[in-house]
């Protein structure tokens, strides 16, 4: 089976199908959608700024990386969720759409970015918890997460100017 | 002039067709204006949540809304400049729209709670403890918190309307 049957199936799942006949199930859909970006993006920024040594409501990164990380994932589940709904309403045409290709890749060079640094500069958080600026490896993994995930919205407005609905 | 011609006049302007012909303009606008909306949602969530009672308590409020005002402040400028600079593009889309107004109106109401129990925290020689409406400071945040996600989910809603 390619990868197109695959694709065509879903989109003939009544799922999709129930999707793209309800008026309001696509606007309500991206409403949620943008509202967990929107989360993402606020408090994954903060977190990204602290390692750039931009000062924060908590004097030591590791207490602020606590207490930000439950919304960003929280809201990250709900993105991938409601993205994965508006992407089952049109498959075939997401798939093939080389902004959602580069927006995907773009979302998984962040999570590897974040996988980098969890294993190699958190692990010694302890060492530099209240320095600022924080060293070397922190600065970068801050500064590549916040350029990774503005692209990744970048990316996501320019999927709704390149795909039709339904098309 | 009714709003309907004064749509169509500045639909008709060079500047506001210059905006929908150059094709990465809206686009990039309106990224940048969603990267806004997160930096203020983000400020909101932690500031009200900290007004709140519920993250972070171990900080005092002035702490935690000293550090997000000023965020909060210039994505709003970003996010007015960004929102003009869409209406200028496609006025019929807006000006006439209930959504629209809606949500005007709503980040109105939403910058009203952040002035009125925010802003006072920045002043060192304010006890809020013995501020009268220190009882409305809960309720107020989480008011606020759902007025950010309603004017959210209307900016969505103006395409459909």
């Amino acid at each position: 089976m390619t990868l197109d049957i695959l694709l065509q199936q879903i989109y003939d799942s009544q799922l999709s199908a129930a999707i793209r006949e309800n008026n309001n199930a696509f606007p309500w859909i991206e409403s949620f959608h943008v509202l967990a970006i929107v989360a993402v993006f606020g408090t994954i920024s903060v977190v990204d700024l602290r390692l750039l040594g931009y000062r924060s409501h908590r004097r030591g990164a590791r207490q602020l990386i606590v207490d930000l990380l439950p919304f960003t994932w929280g809201a990250f589940a709900l993105a991938v969720a409601t993205g994965l709904l508006m992407f089952a309403s049109n498959a075939v045409a997401y798939a093939h759409n080389a902004q959602f290709q580069w927006k995907m890749l773009a979302i998984l060079a962040a999570g590897l970015n974040m996988l980098f640094f969890h294993l190699t500069a958190h692990r010694r958080i302890v060492d530099w918890d209240e320095d600022l600026p924080p060293p070397r490896a922190a600065r970068i993994a801050g500064a590549t997460s916040l350029a990774l995930w503005i692209l990744v919205i970048f990316l996501g407005r320019w999927i709704g100017f390149t795909l039709s609905i339904f098309g | 002039m009714s709003v309907e011609t004064f749509s169509g006049w500045l639909y008709e302007t060079p500047f506001s067709t210059a905006l929908r012909d150059t094709d990465w303009v809206i686009p990039t606008v309106q990224t940048i204006h969603i990267l806004a909306i997160g930096v203020v949602f983000g400020s909101a969530l932690i500031s009200d949540l900290r007004l709140a009672g519920v993250l972070a308590t171990q900080e005092t409020p002035a702490t935690v809304v000293r550090r997000y005002l000023p965020w909060m402040w210039t994505a709003l400028v970003v996010l007015l400049l960004t929102g003009l600079l869409m209406v200028l593009a496609e006025p019929g889309r807006t000006l006439g729209n209930v959504v629209f107004w809606s949500k005007m109106a709503l980040v109105l109401l939403a910058f009203a709670l952040t002035l009125f129990f925010r802003k006072p925290l920045l002043d060192p020689a304010f006890q809020a403890e013995h501020a009268r409406w220190r009882k409305a400071t809960k309720p107020a945040a989480w008011l606020s918190l759902a007025v950010w996600v309603t004017v959210i989910f209307c900016g969505r809603w103006i395409a459909y309307a």
